[in-house]
């Protein structure tokens, strides 16, 4: 990736004036809290004791017994293996859909965006109402393809709750993928698609050798932000099943969620969070890697 | 020419093909706000009927009313104000610092890497600490404590979005400004500005999405003063009770600004000059 | 019939009317609430916060007894509402953070072990004597305060809400003597109101079978896991069943009782609606208030709604209309001794500043006088308490069937049994409704009851076994937590 020839002296600090701002603002407001869950994570600190007494490894070593703990990081990884690809996929192809223009793209493309504005706590407790069994629409419409009654309890029954929430979260994040790769595909050098249409290519040529490489950065980075907006999933499966049944569908928010929010589990919970942190930074450095985002 | 094309290239049917499908995708994307949205028009009854009631019997604002009256609408505006400001505040600083870490690659991988890693750490984790912190400085239930909070949150969404919409401009446009006399802020500001705006609209829409849709540090951080939409929406499902409409209603009222402000600002999703024009 | 009430003024008006004339039969004896409120005057001008459950609930400090209290006493209250769900944790995190910058709290009374043992809550001992309310403080009815106020021997909140399971029941079709016919034609026994889970069994899907063409079925309930967690809770010790071995402090809900408890619940939703396991609180009334269902169990507000009392509130607009008014029987739950499911204190913050204004405020609204007035609002949640409030001429007055209704929350009061509250309380029961989801899900009832006594087990080893035990068995003493079988 090139860059700019440093050779001009008053300009030589600019590059640091201009990232000064936000890693200050990034220090002054992340700095504390990172500091404080790690020394509380090495101490035993929960709802009854405040013993602040150095405690080693303690809760790290708890981590590893703890089988729930690996659940929840399995079934996190389970929906977001099947949702980011999914969402991905419908991103582009809508994506494509919406690129020429059409009357009326501006309502249509606006409208789109509606799932991610509506806060997702509202759009959780708006699913379980249309997957009601009597009261949503969800069923009835099952019903009128079946012909008869559907009764499909999608937030009790084990076989389908993972669908409902996959569903669901496609449905509310789809249309992050889609804007974002309009923008990036509307940014693509028309006159080479154009030239290589004349010149025949078919559209999976003209796609892997001239457009994706063209938004392979911002696409990339979609991806990157949106699994790790997956990996911390919350509210949907909140409102659909609670981590249910017993905790069949509890990701690792909800499993953090309860350990710190309501047990007070201070000093586990810190600990918890480090290990994710560690393993995303793995994933991340990996993928960022792989994806040459970091040429 | 139309006839020598194929059928499914041919520009009318494409285009009715094409809307057919936008017709149908919108539905299903829409479908549920829809039904969200009539719930603030239902009476109970109609809310919990069985069959399904798909469109109420009356359109009547009373709902409506009841959450101006309460000052419940009052909480829209809050969310209103702290998604504003902090997506603002967070475009600009974060564009710039993207501009850095692209061009001059500042830090390299590992400053990169280390943005990146506060959207990895789990929210609960942190929110106590600075809950902690926010008490000691008297921001707790002020909006200048909120605005910070979300600024800096956005700024790792904000500055590796931007990178990769950055790295799209040819970097011989810059060469060019700068040869012909531009500072570096001058390229920045009339150079690289104008031609990621495709991207600074997709970016800003989603850093304001992210902010307006956060419950778990408003809820810590909030008491009475700034309370936000998304905290004021958990009030109406109570243990006995679920106030749908003002649920649906809240949502209506906090949805339609986004929704215009995306409309109108679509033009800038597309960028308008063809690259081929300025390339040659 | 149904007075109409308008929120607000009117309601002001109204209650100070109602507490004058208790007050003028009380003139001899001292009124804790004029106590409180003369003792106030002193901190005019200052403001007081207050947590309450945000929606509903809130409306009686934010209407009613919040503008009262700045009328008489010239302070103002402001109300702080806070979701259910995260009031706990709102709480716990103000004082961990020594913010003080709540006075007063609404705390769940299965909550109050853990906040006084972490010293969130003030011990009230002192201002109770003070300002003279231990005379107004036995008026209670019995079981919410032998049970509900005190922690450790020591005061920490005023029981303030009459949080019961009450069974209500449509008595146009028990009495209907087509119905009964039939009934006694399928199964030789006479149509009852069910008194035994073993009754309900049996009654239940015969209801089902005969007036299902109608579009009712036998009975309905709030079957998601944290409403259905308390009815477990009621139906396994009404059952025998013991949570716990005194002596050992193993975990005992998977015993017998335990296993046919789950086994019981789940076979009785194969009569209920379809669907029912996803019911919550709304759910369920809708169901009930449309005559969907012939019996169900719930909190006492169902049956001031489906009696249409207070229903026409703007604020209650959300309530289904009720098609039953004038139909609804009440009764105990089968096995005679209802759960107090959640209900709610008055307490003191540790932290808080004005501890002594903070403390009057509560005094009042706890009081004779006031707390008649607030349990009588139409928008209320709060339920009758004391046992002046289940004899008050005025509330019998609201509605035809009152008395019944009154006298079914007395019993209520007497018979009930309380929420477990030990160390911890929130883990055990999240086993809990971790096992009631697994229960919906189709598994095994021994399987999922032996999986939660193991977690219970372990729960009571990471806090400490003697420890537990002494809180638990200071629970399992008071008078609410087992029934007298």
């Amino acid at each position: 990736m090139p860059t700019i020839a440093a050779h001009r002296q008053p300009d030589r600090n600019f590059r640091y004036w201009i990232i000064a701002p936000a890693i200050f603002l990034l220090l002054a407001v992340g700095l504390f809290p990172l500091i404080y869950s790690l020394i509380v994570s090495f101490m035993r600190i929960d709802m009854m004791d405040t013993d602040t007494s150095f405690a080693g490894l303690y809760n790290y070593k708890q981590l590893f017994k703890d089988l729930r703990l690996w659940q929840s990081l399995l079934h996190t990884l389970v929906i977001t293996a099947i949702a980011l690809p999914l969402e991905l996929l419908f991103g582009l192809a809508m994506a494509y859909l919406f690129l020429e223009k059409m009357p009326w793209r501006q309502i249509f493309v606006s409208l789109l965006v509606l799932p991610t504005i509506i806060s997702p706590i509202v759009a959780g407790a708006t699913w379980r109402l249309l997957l009601d069994n009597q009261y949503g629409p969800i069923n009835q419409i099952l019903g009128w393809f079946a012909g008869h009654r559907v009764n499909l309890l999608w937030t009790i029954n084990p076989f389908l709750v993972y669908p409902a929430i996959i569903f669901c979260e496609i449905w509310q994040w789809t249309p992050f993928m889609f804007l974002i790769l309009l923008a990036a595909l509307s940014n693509v050098d028309k006159s080479q698609t154009e030239a290589a249409e004349i010149d025949g290519a078919s559209f999976i040529r003209t796609f892997r050798y001239i457009v994706l490489p063209a938004i392979w950065p911002v696409m990339a980075i979609a991806i990157l932000i949106r699994g790790l907006d997956l990996f911390r999933i919350f509210d949907i499966i909140w409102a659909l099943t609670m981590g249910g049944p017993g905790t069949m569908t509890e990701t690792i928010s909800i499993y953090t969620y309860t350990m710190g929010f309501k047990q007070f589990e201070t000093s586990y919970t810190a600990a918890i969070a480090f290990l994710v942190i560690a393993i995303l930074t793995v994933v991340v450095t990996w993928a960022i890697r792989r994806m040459g985002l970091a040429k | 020419m139309s006839a020598a094309l194929p059928f499914h290239r041919r520009p009318g049917n494409r285009l009715a093909f094409r809307y057919a499908l936008a017709v149908i995708i919108t539905i299903i994307f829409v479908f549920p706000v829809y039904w969200l949205f009539i719930i603030s028009f239902k009476t109970p009854d109609e809310i919990f009927a069985f069959p399904p009631v798909w469109y109420p019997k009356s359109l009547q604002l009373a709902n409506y009313k009841v959450l101006f009256k309460d000052g419940d609408a009052a909480t829209v505006g809050n969310s209103l104000i702290l998604a504003s400001v902090s997506t603002f505040f967070a475009m600009i600083l974060g564009t710039i610092a993207a501009y850095s870490l692209v061009r001059f690659k500042t830090g390299g991988e590992n400053l990169a890497v280390w943005i990146i890693s506060q959207r990895m750490m789990p929210p609960v984790a942190i929110v106590f600490p600075l809950f902690l912190v926010y008490v000691w400085l008297g921001w707790v239930d002020t909006y200048v404590g909120l605005i910070v909070l979300y600024t800096a949150f956005s700024l790792p969404y904000v500055i590796w979005m931007m990178r990769g919409y950055i790295e799209d401009i040819p970097l011989e446009l810059e060469e060019s400004a700068l040869v012909d006399g531009c500072t570096r802020g001058q390229v920045l500001w009339k150079v690289v500005l104008p031609m990621a705006r495709s991207g600074l609209f997709a970016t800003a829409v989603f850093t304001f999405v992210f902010a307006w849709n956060d419950f778990l540090f408003a809820l810590v951080l909030t008491r009475t003063e700034v309370t936000t939409y998304t905290v004021q929406v958990t009030h109406y499902f109570g243990g006995q009770s679920n106030f749908w409409a003002k649920i649906a209603a809240m949502s209506v009222l906090g949805t339609i600004p986004v929704f215009f402000t995306v409309a109108v600002m679509q033009r800038y999703l597309v960028r308008g000059i063809s690259m081929g024009a300025v390339k040659g | 019939m149904v007075t109409r009430r308008d929120v607000g003024k009117i309601g002001v008006a109204a209650g100070l009317a109602g507490s004058t004339s208790l007050a003028a039969r009380q003139a001899a004896a001292a009124d804790a609430a004029q106590t409180a409120v003369d003792a106030a005057k002193q901190y005019s001008g200052q403001t007081i916060s207050i947590v309450w459950e945000a929606g509903l609930q809130a409306l009686d400090p934010l209407n009613f007894s919040g503008p009262k209290w700045k009328e008489l006493t010239g302070i103002d209250v402001k109300v702080v509402e806070v979701s259910t769900a995260e009031m706990f944790t709102k709480i716990m995190q103000d004082y961990k953070s020594g913010a003080g910058a709540y006075d007063a709290l609404n705390v769940i009374p299965s909550w109050m072990p853990d906040l006084v043992n972490a010293g969130a809550l003030e011990d009230l001992d002192p201002f109770v004597d003070k300002y003279g309310y231990r005379e107004e403080l036995q008026k209670i009815a019995a079981t919410y305060r032998d049970n509900q106020m005190m922690v450790n021997g020591k005061i920490y909140g005023f029981p303030d809400d009459g949080d019961v399971f009450v069974m209500y029941f449509r008595k146009d079709i028990f009495t209907d003597p087509a119905v009964q016919a039939a009934f006694k034609e399928k199964t030789g026994k006479d149509l009852a109101v069910p008194t035994t889970w073993a009754e309900f069994d049996a009654t239940g899907p015969v209801l089902t079978e005969l007036l299902k063409d109608k579009g009712t079925y036998g009975a309905g309930f709030f079957r998601q896991p944290p409403y259905t967690m308390f009815m477990f809770q009621e139906r396994f010790r009404n059952e025998g069943g013991k949570f716990f071995d005194a002596d050992s402090m193993k975990a005992t809900i998977n015993s017998d009782v335990g296993v046919k408890v789950l086994t019981d619940m789940r076979a009785e939703n194969a009569w209920m609606p379809p669907g029912v396991e996803q019911w919550g609180f709304v759910e369920n009334l809708a169901a009930f208030l449309q005559g969907q269902t012939a019996m169900t169990i719930s909190w006492p507000p169902y049956g001031r709604w489906a009696a249409g009392y207070g229903t026409d509130q703007e604020v209650l607009s959300w309530v289904p209309k009720s098609t039953i008014a004038g139909k609804v029987g009440y009764a105990m739950p089968p096995g005679g001794h209802p759960e107090l499911a959640a209900g709610f204190c008055l307490s003191v913050a540790s932290t808080s500043k004005n501890k002594d204004a903070a403390y009057l405020f509560i005094q009042w609204l706890n009081s004779e006088s006031t707390s008649l007035q607030r349990v009588q609002l139409p928008y209320a949640l709060r339920d009758p308490f004391r046992d002046s409030h289940f004899t008050s001429a005025e509330y019998l007055a609201k509605w035809p069937d009152a008395k019944d209704y009154l006298a079914a929350l007395q019993a209520g009061a007497t018979n009930g049994l309380l929420d477990l509250s030990v160390l911890q309380t929130d883990k055990y029961e999240e086993t809990l409704r971790q096992m009631i989801s697994k229960l919906w899900a189709g598994d095994d009832p021994k399987a999922i009851a032996d999986a939660a006594a193991a977690e219970w087990d372990a729960i009571t080893d990471k806090i400490g076994v003697d420890k537990q035990k002494a809180v638990y068995g200071a629970w399992a003493s008071k008078s609410g937590a087992y029934p007298k079988m």
